[in-house]
């Protein structure tokens, strides 16, 4: 089992760890496409952190002996507020609470589909409240 | 007579005096001539204990000075080496904040917009808010974005990038979306997004000789205008 942290400090870290991600999941195993999806997510995960955490850091873990092929995780975790409403959140144009006002989704620096966009990609998203902070983890299935 | 009770030491005074210049040295960090003119003095008395017990403690403070500046100067160096280190940082955040919206005035009026790597929400909404303030900063007619290097987007963030090039149009310029791949593609159609008004081709090229062609047609246009008007004259 692969077991990699890095930490996010800000937005050259979104570019430098999705990256890097993308490429561990080709050496993984996984088709191209797949790779760029898990990139992705890491990159909307810790642009995530940089937005709304105060720190934080991206673990990737790649597990060739879970069933039934082998799974990329990637865990979000990160020191800031909780998401008060996760479901809320992961719909389009939302954050956790409620629709985001048109005129300011630029002004925020984002569109508001992140989540929606993590929960699209990944095979399996969770997500757990922490003390003091809260870790999301999307799931790869190798195929 | 308190004076007769007490035991007096004699001294002669260029003794006192070399000492007294020795502590003047001290106090200015010359340690080494102070210590020279206390190794003078070669009598053993009372006097010259006191002379052997500073000589020992100006040796000790002067090596604990050297060891003192020695640390600082370390400290300093590797202090230097870390504000350069910072200012890569910075440097190389620059960078990346630039190349990943790196647009190009490939003609004069035409703004490119090579998209490649990793496009995530965050990205794509950087992207349209400084394609849209470079169009009206530099008066550009035509922006063309290049997806080439693009093969896999989020279906809400794929949807993002059509209505990005409707905002272009409401500032006046004209957007085309070239090197849609076939799976963005099939994204694209899949979650059924208006491409009305939204103008593709299949490469950066074509879109280049799309607008070559038309403002040489424009040139043709106004040609033939002026010449009608000229014989109408």
């Amino acid at each position: 089992m692969n077991r990699k942290a890095f930490p996010i400090l800000g937005r050259s870290e979104v570019v430098t760890v999705s990256s890097r991600a993308g490429r561990m999941a080709r050496d993984f195993g996984f088709d191209a496409r797949r790779a760029m999806e898990v990139a992705i997510v890491v990159s909307e995960l810790a642009s995530n952190i940089v937005k709304h955490g105060i720190r934080g850091e991206i673990v990737l873990t790649l597990d060739p002996d879970s069933p039934p092929q082998g799974e990329i995780t990637v865990e979000a975790h990160d020191v800031g507020p909780p998401i008060r409403d996760l479901k809320l959140a992961m719909i389009d144009g939302n954050d956790d609470q409620g629709p985001i006002d048109p005129a300011l989704i630029l002004r925020r620096g984002g569109l508001g589909t992140g989540l929606g966009a993590v929960a699209r990609l990944a095979d399996r998203l969770e997500y757990r409240d922490e003390e003091g902070g809260k870790t999301i983890t999307a799931r790869f299935y190798r195929r | 007579m308190d004076q007769t009770e007490v035991p007096h030491v004699n001294v002669a005074s260029s003794r006192l005096q070399s000492v007294i210049e020795a502590l003047s040295y001290a106090s200015v960090d010359e340690f080494d001539s102070c210590l020279a003119l206390l190794q003078l003095s070669q009598e053993k008395d009372e006097f010259s204990e006191l002379e052997t017990a500073f000589a020992i403690f100006v040796r000790e403070l002067g090596e604990a000075k050297a060891e003192l500046n020695r640390a600082l100067t370390q400290q300093e160096a590797a202090n230097r080496e870390l504000e350069a280190k910072l200012e890569t940082i910075e440097m190389q955040q620059a960078a990346i904040r630039e190349l990943s919206t790196p647009i190009i005035e490939v003609w004069a009026g035409v703004l490119c917009l090579p998209v490649v790597g990793v496009v995530d929400s965050q990205r794509s909404a950087e992207m349209t808010e400084t394609l849209l303030e470079t169009i009206v900063s530099k008066q550009a007619r035509m922006a063309i974005v290049d997806i080439t290097g693009i093969d896999v987007m989020d279906t809400k963030t794929a949807d993002h990038f059509i209505k990005m090039a409707r905002a272009v149009r409401l500032l006046g310029a004209e957007c085309i979306v070239s090197g849609i791949n076939p799976g963005i593609a099939q994204t694209l159609t899949h979650i059924g997004v208006d491409l009305t008004g939204v103008r593709t081709l299949r490469s950066l090229r074509d879109a280049l000789q799309l607008y070559l062609r038309e403002t040489e047609q424009l040139v043709v246009q106004q040609k033939t205008h002026f010449a009608r008007r000229e014989n109408e004259i």
